[in-house]
């Protein structure tokens, strides 16, 4: 699909009528998680076989996820709780993306990262050998504010980490907030920037945006965001498995991360609208995201030949 | 993404101009260039019928136009006041910003009552504008008081206020609520224009289970959601308002402020009204409608109830790109302190664009007959 028939006000996204031809052109499958393998806790049909059928052909599977609340270590157990068998090494949680980022920047070892976000960002810094403080042990944490009170903060952070965290509080903003503005050269770093996330799957909750907004209202500072959209993780991906982008399909539920992260890359993208976008989403004309094909859900992919939606 | 044009355009009729964070914000995300703002049918939203509409032709240039005189010539610096009684006779209303002009979280600043009462013998009217909603007109009539300063409830004017005042004037409709992250100041303000509110303090010791098949019910009948300064801010706050905004057709987005930082105790500076903003910006993608300094609305306002002249006033405060904005989007002088959030070289940083018409160390400085030596 040329770019100029994409941009054309007439052109819409075609469906999927052939997964076949998808399949053979690829040799690698990048799945986001939420809306696309599960909802919240819950399995989202047909998933187990469509795997099994694509490793089956030799297709190299990766786990991409925004949701920085968990580690790899801690993704794989949920994959096996599900029924999935999955390794470590294809799993790329947004908390793993900010511990491999320090890593590649050469973070000094004597510096600490302050944590606003789940135990996934705290394991994977851990494992890195970066010294992490904050993330769920300041969820109590209140301020009594008072004449002369203030709070003290370590001069030694050297960079601020933000995901989605249910544990917000004004002592992680106002503790960031602080390291941001006064430690010299202080990193603010997003894993992410998703406004809203099915959490749970009966609702669309507030997401890592959230947190990430509070501390860019209070630091007027843009974050380095390390999930997607942005490319990091797909220049890790390629990398580790010696993949060109083009033999990539990005398949995921939502525009302004998934398909987007996809395009930017230079892979082929597939939209499932298992997740948080609808057929009319897509189709709006205030929608500019494109992907190359959208389907109902994975294991769409399984058909031989047109896909009904 | 259109939706966030559209609401910032819509956003920039009521309140004319938007801060400079919020234009940072902007660029970054890649909204679509000043240029295109004109070409967009300007959606219908809720006009304050007290706000003077005046053409403001873009908000991305709302610092560089701050900085120019009105025939777009680039504004001198800033300069020291030598001369504050040709100020104090120049003008016939002085409005002060309160934390870092007046008091530090509740320390009063030197000088503050000589130089007020000197006003008064001159016959000067004086307003007290603080974006700080979590006090209502009546508690802050009471820090005054403790403060040892006479102040009436009729002189001040805080974003809580404002927050109401604007809903008033939209005749936002009584049996619609307003759901509020904030302090107990915009619940008093609220109250007292008659409108029904939910939210507030009692909802920060509101948790949330992540598990499955949970949902969080949002009440329906939410028309606005008010969001400032919230020390008990947290996740399910942040859900709630992000579901009114999201799911509630035609539900308003409104800041009370976005400071970024504030002077909650006199030791340090605490994350602002901006941040929590900002996290209902995060979780909505949505622009605020923004009733706080450097809106113009609060200036609008007064300056109708008041019978006053715009020319007529100096604004007095801390704080570049709320205050100083503020008074020079409303066509005021302005008077920046360095007793609050501002030094001197922040003010002659090349970065800064926003040059007040004065500055001087403090309010007392007012009260010189000579020149003041910063």
């Amino acid at each position: 699909m040329t770019n100029s028939a994409k941009g054309s006000a007439n052109f819409r996204v075609p469906v999927l009528s052939n997964a076949e031809d998808l399949i053979n052109s690829v040799d690698t499958f990048i799945f986001d998680c939420d809306g696309v393998i599960w909802k919240g806790e819950t399995l989202i049909d047909g998933v187990p076989e469509t795997l099994d059928m694509l490793r089956s052909r030799g297709k190299s599977l990766v786990f991409m996820t925004n949701n920085s609340t968990k580690s790899r270590k801690q993704y794989r157990k949920k994959f096996e709780a599900l029924g999935l068998t999955v390794q470590e090494e294809e799993i790329f949680p947004s908390s793993f993306a900010a511990a491999a980022y320090l890593k590649s920047i050469d973070f000094p070892q004597e510096k600490k990262v302050y944590v606003i976000g789940g135990e996934g960002i705290l394991q994977e810094l851990e494992l890195c050998g970066i010294k992490g403080i904050g993330g769920p042990e300041d969820r109590d944490k209140t301020i009594q504010f008072g004449p002369g009170f203030f709070i003290e903060h370590d001069k030694d952070v050297g960079a601020v980490v933000v995901g989605f965290d249910q544990f917000i509080n004004f002592y992680k903003i106002q503790y960031g907030t602080l390291c941001i503005r006064e430690n010299p050269g202080c990193l603010f770093i997003a894993t992410n920037c998703d406004a809203v996330g099915h959490f749970t799957d009966a609702q669309e909750w507030a997401g890592g945006g959230s947190m990430v907004g509070a501390i860019k209202g209070s630091t007027q500072k843009e974050p380095l965001v390390l999930g997607k959209p942005s490319t990091f993780m797909m220049d890790h991906v390629s990398k580790k498995f010696e993949t060109d982008k083009s033999k990539i399909c990005m398949v995921g539920d939502r525009l302004d991360t998934d398909i987007l992260f996809g395009i930017n890359s230079g892979c082929k993208t597939l939209l499932v609208l298992s997740g948080v976008t609808t057929l009319s989403m897509l189709q709006s004309p205030e929608n500019d995201i494109q992907p190359d094909f959208y389907t109902e859900k994975v294991s769409n992919l399984l058909t031989q030949n047109d896909t009904d939606v | 993404m259109l939706g966030a044009i559209t609401m910032v355009v819509a956003a920039s009729r009521t309140t004319l101009t938007l801060s400079a964070t919020h234009c940072h914000v902007l660029l970054h995300n890649n909204i679509r260039p000043a240029s295109s703002f004109q070409r967009l049918k300007i959606p219908k939203v809720a006009v304050s019928k007290t706000v003077n509409l005046r053409n403001s032709s873009s908000s991305m240039s709302v610092s560089a136009k701050a900085s120019e005189t009105s025939n777009g010539t680039p504004k001198a610096g800033a300069s020291t006041l030598h001369n504050a009684e040709e100020l104090i006779d120049s003008v016939e209303t002085f409005i002060f910003d309160c934390d870092g002009v007046i008091w530090k979280g509740d320390t009063l600043i030197d000088g503050v009552p000589e130089t007020l009462d000197m006003l008064r013998a001159k016959g000067k009217r004086l307003v007290f504008v603080t974006n700080n909603s979590t006090k209502s007109r009546k508690q802050y009539g009471k820090k005054f008081e403790t403060l040892g300063l006479t102040v009436g409830e009729e002189e001040i004017f805080a974003s809580s206020f404002a927050a109401a005042a604007y809903l008033k004037s939209i005749d936002f409709p009584k049996e619609k609520k307003v759901y509020v992250i904030g302090e107990e100041g915009i619940l008093k303000e609220l109250e007292l224009a008659g409108f029904n509110y939910l939210g507030g303090p009692e909802d920060g010791n509101k948790r949330i289970e992540l598990k499955p098949g949970f949902l969080m019910e949002h009440d329906e009948n939410v028309g606005a959601v008010v969001v400032g300064f919230d020390r008990y801010v947290n996740y399910y706050k942040t859900q709630y308002g992000t579901l009114c905004i999201r799911e509630n057709p035609g539900c308003l987005f409104i800041a009370t402020n976005c400071d970024a930082v504030t002077h909650l105790t006199d030791a340090q500076e605490w994350a602002g009204g901006g941040s929590m903003v900002g996290a209902l910006r995060g979780s909505t993608q949505r622009e605020p409608i923004v009733v706080g300094k450097p809106s113009t609305f609060m200036m609008d306002y007064l300056s109708k109830k008041f019978q006053i002249s715009k020319s007529q006033i100096c604004m007095v405060g801390d704080r570049l790109d709320t205050d100083i904005l503020f008074g020079q989007n409303g066509g005021c002088k302005t008077l920046l302190v360095l007793s609050g959030v501002t030094t001197l070289s922040m003010l002659e940083n090349p970065k800064n664009s926003i040059q007040p018409d004065f500055y001087t160390n403090k309010v007392s400085d007012l009260l010189a007959k000579k020149s003041a030596n910063v």
